[in-house]
């Protein structure tokens, strides 16, 4: 759940990407090609794939309608006729709600670190490549989240706004953006220094065709890299959250508050209780090796 | 050295003050009413109008963050809504309840990780590889605070072998180093070390497996030195780096053990945040996370003094 | 049955204790569902669970309760007044006489001076000892006293703003603190916080913040039979129900409040008794009257009283409620003769909305505000959730507007016509409600002068009869008079459905076997004296 520090995760990277004038369509192909014959990172991709599938076609799946209680279904254990999982505290069924569970949890796994990405890049490579007084500003800032362990800020954050997923996604999109602008700003810094910028200078090319090509060439790759290790962070960050009544409000399904709604369920059925807590695991840990496998295609030392 | 120490010093003042400065917004975010949650719900409103006035939320934010500041800067943290006890008082001891708790985790999940990760990386057999890459993965994408409620349903309910609750027996006043008050820590530990186990193993693993491949260790086994005198070589060249992130998941682990503390009701800062926001007790919430950040900002500042002192590559000032 | 013999055996223990000195009887662990230990200085924080383990322990008030029996509803008794009546031709006058010889735990005498200075405590923001935090507890309690004045050493003259036969009630909420503390610890309420002394059966020994509030036995107590059995009782705040049923399992605590009724079963199997009562607890739904409401026709309020199938939502509470047939449960002096039977019979509420010009293409729409927790709030969420699929079986159309526990606090501050209610589109909520005594109970939620933030009045009820009818009640000075008076009003309140009432609590606690002696009172507060741990 914490954050790592990006300079150490991704000192390999750097070194290994930076030093080309720009990256060619060879290299993507050539990591495609590591990627293709990796079978873990292909099996993970494949059970991810099918995750935000089913998450997302889940109403068009037959499945039970999550919202629906019932009293007299109450904590059915698994392999229940009408319903293949169990079912839940309040008699809905589990598999629906694992299944519409995962739209909530994967989309706050994955739109903060999107939203950092964005954020915290556009200010990393705008501090980088302008230096001085801007690169001050922003990276002074920067230094302010960056003295908050990154729970403690979430969960600061989100205690202050309240519950619910708005503010979550709010407050887990603001502890990703200081580590990803590091990154950047790192990256352009030492991109700018470089020969091959200056020679794009003299021969009259645009800023913005230098931030295009050499700098957003280069830094891209490292930071994808970084910002698939952050999701499943983001993932166990948000499930966190709504396990401490921060986050997700009920009825949402939601792994994270399943969890913690089912916690009075362990002494009946443990193994239904568990469920969610699984599905957090095999995402989170599919993310993780995903991140692996990119990292080793990119031919960069972990 | 010490100048390099001292200018990174001053450098943290003027963070400092936005730290302060976010951490006061923070809390004045939030929407709802500091004082609602500490009257009956049925409290007449002017009770509650008088109660602000009382503790200056009437006052516009300017104003009370600046008088806030001033106080903070005295050590006084105020007093808290809900109890009207001393912030500074508060923090302290849950922030030494939390230290203890930190201090077993972090002893546990590094030493833990050295050994599994320079095993990994020595491994002939690619059996212990995997194994360690995959207890450290396993680390890292569990849900701890899950794992948490599982090891107290296991070991306190069904197996009745250790305390699922509290920091120590009925009659203690403190922690103190004895059988009973070890034997309260030992799941909320287990737990909590899960993450920086996890992480920390993957860096020592990788940086070491990367210094074995550098040029100098095979020189020094072309001159035939020892197994062991190489590796006090190579754990020096990979400290730190392994350093770096020992830190970083220090001060996390800190930070983030507020799921643990709530889960086994650790009297600690975890869990007094936790109460805070509950009772939407800003003072209470204020200094916690204003005492913890300060605590992160000195603890990077040490470990980046240390691995400039261990590190004689690295030049900085 | 079992519960009477118990009480028999606790009462036959008192006998003898009332004889000889009482014997040493151990450590009562209690796990309390409060997230700090609540207020210790006199009037307590945390709701009547405050009340309950840091006001009557630590405290006694002028009129405390009887809580030794389990079979009839508690009611008040005298505790540090001896006896009390209004003055004769002049009813907004009350003479208290106070106990003599009663002690704080500090060794200073009560007295009339000491009433005196704790009423200025809450009252007189002028006084030195004026203390903001037990002035937020107390200042709801007790709406009607005006003016005090002690006439001599044991005698105190108590003066209401209107005529308020009910007075007597509103003074088991006030506690004594000892100005003798105070003044030892340099005047410094935060102070005595860690150091109170009150006149209460336990003197407080450690006061560790958040973490456990230790009391013990307080041997001179004035009432013979009431001193402790315990040596000792350790209360731990423990908010989340999992942990507090993990640590009950575990033996490191001896009594949990509110266990989750899933895990009932796994602690019945690890030898644990569930205890359980009625108590004047009432959880349903609080209307709107206001002429928009569809509320405000009777017969969409009964409808909805015919709609739930209280059988039903008790199996899902594991048998831990009792189903409602008014604001107090029957059997209670106050139930009276409602004419109304409030039941499940979907057919009849059908008739009714279809009698009131609702149909398939025209419901009725009912929005409520409900939290997602919250003290005394039960199950919310399920329970909800069940209820609105009983309501929309009959042809409500009804919707939730959730919201945290504090929120849903903040918003019943303002009535029902308020902006934050109608922009909402809100027209009930869900507050449970403790009806211990008559203003709780009926007067500031149905009473036209009580209309929110002045009182609980949230639907801005206004109904002249009703208005009368308890006034009536806080007017009768005879007690037979006054029960009668009461019963009217609960009967005319049943009869004009004016709330949808749903459920009673049953406050289940589960304890090892190794507790003795306690008997559930039917009550918000429990009487810890005569418990006892066996070996």
């Amino acid at each position: 759940m914490a954050i790592q520090s990006p300079s150490i995760d991704l000192g390999g990277t750097i070194s290994v990407l930076l030093g080309r004038s720009g990256v060619s369509r060879g290299y993507w192909q050539s990591v495609g090609r590591r990627l293709r014959r990796d079978p873990v990172t292909l099996i993970c991709a494949a059970i991810l794939i099918l995750l935000v599938a089913a998450a997302l076609l889940a109403p068009w799946l037959g499945l039970a309608d999550p919202y629906k209680t019932s009293m007299l279904r109450r904590l059915n254990p698994i392999g229940s006729p009408n319903n293949l999982l169990g079912t839940d505290e309040l008699g809905r069924d589990m598999l629906a709600r694992l299944i519409y569970g995962g739209r909530l949890s994967l989309f706050m796994g994955v739109t903060p670190v999107a939203c950092a990405l964005l954020i915290g890049g556009f200010l990393g490579i705008a501090a980088g490549f302008l230096g001085g007084r801007v690169n001050m500003a922003i990276m002074r800032t920067m230094d302010v989240f960056y003295a908050f362990p990154s729970v403690l800020l979430a969960i600061s954050l989100s205690g202050a706004m309240g519950a619910g997923a708005e503010n979550t996604l709010l407050a887990l999109s603001l502890v990703f953006i200081p580590p990803i602008c590091r990154v950047s700003e790192s990256v352009t810094t030492q991109v700018r220094g470089f020969d091959f910028v200056d020679a794009a200078k003299a021969s009259g090319a645009s800023t913005l065709a230098i931030v295009r090509v050499h700098v957003l060439g280069n830094v891209l790759g490292p930071i994808l890299v970084y910002a698939t290790s952050l999701i499943s962070v983001a993932i166990i960050l948000a499930a966190g959250l709504s396990f401490l009544g921060l986050g997700v409000k009920p009825p949402e399904p939601e792994w994270g508050l399943m969890l913690n709604t089912l916690r009075q369920a362990i002494y009946v059925n443990p193994v239904l209780a568990a469920l969610p807590g699984v599905m957090i695991f095999i995402t989170s840990i599919c993310f993780n090796l995903m991140s692996d496998g990119l990292r080793a295609a990119m031919d960069v030392k972990a | 050295m010490l100048l390099y120490a001292l200018r990174r010093f001053v450098y943290l003042i003027p963070v400092a003050f936005g730290v302060s400065l976010l951490v006061f917004g923070l809390v004045h975010l939030a929407p709802g009413d500091p004082i609602s949650a500490i009257v009956p719900p049925d409290a007449p409103k002017e009770v509650v109008d008088k109660l602000k006035e009382y503790y200056g939320f009437d006052q516009p934010l300017p104003v009370q963050y600046l008088r806030w500041l001033g106080v903070t800067l005295t050590g006084d943290l105020g007093t808290s809504i809900g109890t009207g006890r001393s912030v500074a008082t508060e923090v302290a001891t849950a922030f030494g309840n939390t230290i203890i708790l930190a201090i077993a985790a972090t002893t546990l999940a590094f030493s833990l990780a050295v050994v599994l990760g320079t095993a990994a990386a020595y491994a002939k057999s690619r059996l212990v590889d995997r194994l360690v890459t995959l207890i450290s993965l396993v680390g890292v994408s569990v849900p701890h605070f899950w794992l948490a409620i599982v090891l107290v349903i296991i070991f306190a309910v069904e197996l009745g072998a250790l305390p699922p609750m509290g920091i120590g027996p009925e009659n203690s006043t403190g922690w103190r180093l004895d059988r009973a008050h070890l034997a309260h820590m030992v799941l909320p530990t287990i737990a909590l070390s899960v993450i920086p186990l996890g992480v920390v193993t993957r860096t020592v693993r990788s940086t070491i497996k990367e210094t074995l491949s550098m040029e100098f260790v095979t020189a020094l086994q072309a001159k035939g030195m020892s197994d062991i005198r190489i590796l006090r070589h190579v754990l020096k060249n990979a400290a730190p780096t392994c350093l770096a992130v020992m830190g970083l998941q220090a001060g996390n682990l800190i930070g983030g053990s507020i799921l643990i503390e709530t889960v086994f009701a650790w009297p600690g800062t975890g869990f007094l945040l936790n109460s805070a926001i509950f009772r939407r007790d800003l003072p209470i919430l204020q200094g916690t996370t204003l005492v913890l950040a300060f605590f992160f900002m000195m603890l990077n500042l040490t470990v980046d003094v240390i691995q400039t002192m261990v590190d004689p590559r690295i030049k900085r000032g | 049955m079992f519960k009477h013999l118990r009480f028999a055996v606790a009462g036959m223990g008192l006998c003898v204790l009332a004889v000889a000195p009482a014997l040493a009887q151990g450590t009562l662990r209690i796990g309390m569902t409060a997230a700090d230990i609540p207020q210790t200085t006199g009037q307590p924080d945390q709701g009547f669970e405050g009340f309950r383990f840091a006001g009557y322990t630590i405290y006694d008030a002028l009129v405390n309760w009887d809580l030794s029996k389990a079979d009839t509803i508690a009611d008040i008794r005298p505790g540090l007044a001896t006896e009390w009546s209004a003055v004769e031709g002049e009813p907004t006058k009350w003479v208290f006489k106070l106990r003599q010889g009663v002690k704080f735990h500090d060794g200073s005498d009560f007295d009339s001076a000491a009433v005196i200075w704790n009423l200025d405590k809450l009252l007189d923001d002028k006084s030195p000892q004026f203390d903001r935090k037990q002035m937020a507890q107390a200042r709801a309690r007790i709406p009607t006293l005006v003016g005090y004045k002690a006439v001599d050493k044991y005698t105190i003259e108590l003066t209401t703003k209107v005529v308020n036969s009910l007075f007597p009630y509103d003074m088991s909420y006030i506690f004594f603190s000892s100005p003798a503390q105070w003044e030892k610890l340099g005047k410094d309420w935060t102070k005595v916080a860690m150091q109170p002394s009150g006149t209460g059966p336990f003197k407080v020994e450690r006061v560790v913040p958040r973490e456990r509030l230790e009391l013990v036995r307080n041997a001179g107590y004035w009432e013979k039979a009431r001193v402790p059995k315990l040596d000792k009782v350790i209360l731990f705040p423990m908010p989340e129900a999992a942990t507090r049923t993990a640590a009950l399992l575990a033996g490191q605590i001896d009594w949990i409040e509110v266990p989750a009724p899933d895990a009932i079963p796994r602690l019945r199997q690890g030898g644990m008794s569930i205890v359980t009562n009625k108590y004047p607890h009432n959880w349903g739904y609080h209307p709107s009257m206001v002429e928009s409401s569809p509320w405000a026709d009777i017969r969409v309020r009964k409808a909805a009283n015919l709609a739930v199938d209280r059988a039903g939502l008790n199996k899902l509470l594991g048998g831990m409620m009792i189903e409602s047939k008014g604001a107090v449960y029957p059997g209670h002096p106050w139930f009276g003769s409602p004419g109304f039977d409030i039941k499940y019979d979907p057919e009849a509420a059908k008739k009714l909305l279809a009698e009131a010009g609702y149909g398939p293409t025209k419901k009725p729409k009912i929005k409520i505000a409900i939290s997602t927790s919250g003290s005394g709030q039960m199950l919310p969420l399920p329970m909800n959730e069940y209820v609105q699929e009983n309501l929309n079986a009959v042809g409500f159309d009804t919707q939730f507007e959730v919201m945290e526990w504090n929120a849903l606090v903040n918003f019943q501050f303002q009535p029902a016509t308020s902006e934050t209610a109608t922009k909402a589109g809100v027209n009930a909520i869900n507050v449970s409600r403790a009806t211990v005594d008559p203003y709780s109970a009926f007067m500031r939620l149905y009473h036209s002068a009580f209309v929110a933030p002045a009182g609980a009045n949230w639907g801005i009820l206004k109904d002249p009869k009703l208005d009368e009818l308890i006034n009536k009640a806080h007017t009768s000075f005879d007690r037979a008079a006054q029960t009668k008076a009461l019963a009217d009003v609960h009967t005319y309140i049943v009869d004009q459905a004016y709330w949808v009432y749903i459920a009673h609590d049953l406050n289940p606690r589960a304890m090892s076997p190794k507790v003795k002696g306690f008997v559930q009172a039917q009550s918000w507060f429990q009487d810890l004296t005569p418990v006892e741990m066996a070996k």
